[in-house]
């Protein structure tokens, strides 16, 4: 008789007994946020091949079928589904293009973030001495610049040096880098604070005396336990980028008005909110406002569940 | 997070700001109104534009100035007679005094022509001026080269300056009379006229205070306005969102899109003329060789949609064009049509041999006419049709005027409007060959040079009998029609707005000069 070995629970059972799918399952309104940011993404991803027409192409765009409402008002084309802007763009297509660019920046700029943040967080924590006192101090300069002043800043620099066809062609790869750079101190606190609750616990000084480096010790080691603090900022992150990017395209900083993204689209759209075409600007408005939403609702929920005090509390 | 707040605050300020009911005038005597730009000098010699010369009229007084019939009324000159074929001599308002308290004489209008000779924008204006000379304190004689049919419109430009004011040198050392286009000048920054106003303070972009000048000469003028707020606002809804929420009195433009609403609103009151300014975009041939080909060039008029600009941006409230002068001028030729027609702009492109098409850059202001970026991302979407990629740049006027001086653009949009109220003018500016020492083709950023053209408007402008000179300006216009010098977009209608007690339609007029001196506004 052999007794059987006890199987290590592979990853996919270990999910589905944890307590993160428990309570997911019981919360009506992550699910529900999740059904609608996972749809959000699909169409953003998909959007070369849902949308009807491609709204970057200027060829396509045709002043004849400017300010067309959406289908359900008198007076649509049924071409243009959800109505067209000023210059007879498409709004579905440019709604869809722009929800990329909106995701693509947020993302980016979390990415960048969280990077910088957590290397200089874990730095200067668990260094500590006159390397936090560096970091920290570059973190409090960095944030009393607001993202607006670092992006007129950046935004000036490179309009000056390359023209206004280099910033419109690298418009993204730009936004990212700006909103990046101006948040990442948010990253870095967290992390701090976090490494040196855990700098002084007994797992660090065994592998201390274990003679490992402190690279491995830092990332190996203390990272891991600090992750949920990082994951749930992240999520009110990437909420932020994309209201900073909207808010920077509003004002005429961000995205060029022919590669629209959702703040430009609300901007072109403004002139006409009170004079009937309504649509250019509600319409990508509330699907802002809906991204937005679901990412800080599922946000909510995860720091709820990642929060060991309130834990099966 | 503050980001978030500011984009939050913006929308439900720009929705609230229509509810609130409109609030009591706080001086019944002050005018709070707002352009969509301030003027970008106090010099009024700096720039030839509205904007200056709206200014020009609340500062200033001309010689002779357009009543809204288009007839000529005494201002600084009390009369005007014609000595002789060249010469013609007026008679000065007496008891005038200039802001700083200086007595306004004869010398004034000598010193102010002179300046006006010197000014870049201004020179080609008064090319045909050969002297002016002061007979007595009163009375001058302006003497042109040749016989000139239009000196009379040329006065309503001259706004004799205090002489006394502007001479001598600056703390730094600089001359006062100093004309400096774009950068910092005595006259730039102080200003002394015979206008119903006085500038007291001028904060550039934000704010612009006048009060109004005690020893202003016309006690006849029924005006009543004591004090002036202007505060720019460049955004189209939110300068019509602060007119229907009653924080200013008096706006302009008023955006074609928001028409309706003003219209309709109670308590507002609504102008609208016809206009004659035509906007245009330059087509540069010394920055783009394709522009040397005038088939290029046609293929760019036939590409873009002058009627659906009109017809869908301008809601109607402008008239497509195909030519610089409006219906009613000498020069108006009436078998001009827009000419728009992608096929035949394709194949244009085709046999110039650039059916790859070829990428240029654009500017375009972004504050100066009404839905001028709106414009311009149009017209960059309909060059793409024949495989032109534009990269468009709109900025505000202020620093618009600087990049269009320096030529910075292939393509760079402006509007005009005849100073002289007469053809000739047009392409005496935007068309006729670049020359700095007179200042013709001063804003002819195409570099077009035809000098045929220059030769026939020159004889033209010397032509008594006024039927063949309209013939040649006729045929100028025709031959700028053919060779596609420029891209013709519209002529822009003017449109103002004002509270209901404002009562700014007598002062008025076609060429947007508003006469706020003579500005009722009636107490309640």
């Amino acid at each position: 008789m052999t007794t059987p070995t006890p199987r290590v629970a592979s990853r996919w059972s270990r999910f589905r007994g944890s307590y993160l799918l428990y309570s997911f399952k019981r919360d009506l309104v992550a699910q529900l946020s999740l059904v609608v940011f996972i749809a959000l993404v699909a169409m953003a991803v998909l959007a070369p091949w849902l949308a009807p027409m491609d709204p970057y192409d200027l060829a396509q765009i045709d002043i004849m079928s400017s300010e067309l409402p959406p289908f359900w008002v008198a007076g649509s084309d049924p071409t243009y589904l959800m109505g067209t802007d000023a210059q007879g763009r498409d709004l579905l297509s440019t709604i869809l293009y722009g929800a990329r660019v909106s995701l693509i920046i947020g993302f980016g700029a979390v990415a960048l973030q969280a990077l910088l943040g957590v290397s200089f967080g874990l730095l200067a924590g668990y260094l500590g001495g006159r390397m936090d006192a560096f970091l920290m101090r570059l973190a409090d300069i960095q944030l009393s610049f607001s993202t607006l002043m670092v992006a007129i800043v950046v935004g000036a620099v490179v309009k000056a040096a390359f023209g206004g066809a280099t910033f419109s062609a690298y418009a993204v790869p730009l936004l990212v880098l700006i909103i990046g750079l101006a948040e990442w101190p948010q990253y870095a606190r967290t992390v701090r604070a976090s490494v040196l609750a855990e700098r002084s616990k007994e797992y660090v000084d065994a592998a201390r005396v274990m003679g490992f480096t402190s690279r491995r010790i830092m990332f190996r080691h203390i990272l891991p336990n600090t992750l949920s603090p990082i994951f749930v900022i992240s999520t009110v992150q990437v909420a932020n980028a994309i209201i900073s990017e909207a808010a920077l395209s509003f004002l005429g900083l961000g995205m060029p008005e022919t590669h629209p993204s959702l703040g430009s689209l609300i901007k072109s759209g403004f002139d006409y909110l009170q004079s009937g075409s309504w649509w250019i600007t509600l319409i990508p408005g509330l699907v802002l406002v809906v991204l937005v939403l679901v990412i800080n609702l599922l946000g909510d929920w995860l720091r709820d569940v990642l929060n060991p005090r309130l834990y099966k509390g | 997070m503050t980001l978030k707040k500011t984009l939050l605050a913006s929308v439900i300020g720009a929705a609230m700001t229509t509810a609130v009911l409109p609030s009591v005038a706080s001086a019944e005597t002050t005018l709070r109104m707002a352009y969509d730009a301030d003027p970008v000098s106090l010099d009024i010699h700096e720039q030839l534009s509205g904007g200056i010369l709206q200014l020009s009229h609340m500062t200033f007084d001309p010689l002779v100035r357009w009543t809204q019939d288009l007839s000529f009324e005494p201002r600084l000159a009390t009369g005007w007679e014609q000595v002789d074929d060249t010469t013609m001599r007026m008679t000065l308002r007496e008891g005038v005094e200039f802001h700083s308290g200086n007595p306004f004489t004869a010398k004034d209008v000598v010193w102010t022509v002179e300046r006006l000779k010197r000014s870049p924008d201004f020179k080609a204006l008064f090319e045909p001026v050969e002297s002016v000379t002061a007979i007595d304190d009163t009375t001058i004689e302006i003497t042109t080269r040749e016989p000139y049919p239009l000196l009379l419109n040329l006065a309503t430009y001259i706004f004799p300056m205090d002489s006394a004011f502007y001479s001598g040198t600056d703390a730094d050392g600089d001359p006062k009379d100093e004309i400096v286009k774009n950068g910092n000048s005595f006259a730039s920054a102080h200003l002394s006229g015979t206008g119903p106003f006085t500038v007291v303070e001028h904060q550039k972009g934000t704010r612009m205070e006048f009060e109004r000048f005690d020893g202003y000469w016309d006690d006849e003028s029924p005006g009543n306005v004591d004090h002036i707020v202007h505060t720019p606002i460049s955004e189209n809804a939110t300068r019509v969102a602060a007119l229907l929420s009653g924080d200013v009195d008096f706006i302009a433009p008023v955006p074609p899109n928001d028409l309706e609403r003003v219209r309709e609103d109670d308590d507002v009151q609504l102008v609208t003329m016809s206009g004659t300014r035509i906007i245009i975009f330059h087509m540069n041939q010394a920055r783009v060789e394709a522009f040397q080909d005038p088939r290029v060039r046609q293929a760019f008029v036939y590409a873009i949609n002058q009627e659906g600009i009109a017809d869908r941006l301008m809601k109607g409230f402008a008239t497509p064009a195909a030519q610089f002068s409006p219906k009613g001028y000498a020069g108006h030729v009436e078998s001009l049509e827009p000419r728009y027609d992608l096929e035949k702009a394709k194949q244009l492109m085709e046999e110039a041999g650039y059916a790859e098409g070829f990428e240029i850059s654009m500017m375009a202001p972004n504050n100066r006419y009404v839905n001028d970026a709106k414009i311009a991302q149009a017209v960059a979407a309909m060059l793409a049709r024949i495989n032109v990629t534009v990269d468009l740049k709109t900025l505000p006027k202020a620093q618009y005027w600087g990049e269009f001086d320096d030529r910075a653009a292939d393509m760079m949009m402006i509007g005009w409007h005849a100073d002289t109220e007469d053809s000739a003018n047009f392409h005496e500016y935007l068309t006729a060959c670049p020359d700095a020492d007179s200042g013709a083709g001063q804003y002819n950023a195409s570099n077009y040079c035809n000098p045929a053209l220059d030769k026939l408007v020159a004889e033209a402008n010397l032509e008594v009998d006024l039927e063949k000179r309209a013939e040649m300006l006729q045929q100028v216009e025709q031959t700028l029609h053919d060779e596609a010098a420029v891209v013709p977009l519209h002529w822009q209608d003017l449109a103002w707005a004002s509270a209901d007690n404002v009562m700014i339609e007598p002062i008025l007029n076609v060429m947007n000069f508003p006469y706020l001196g003579d500005l009722v506004i009636k107490q309640e």
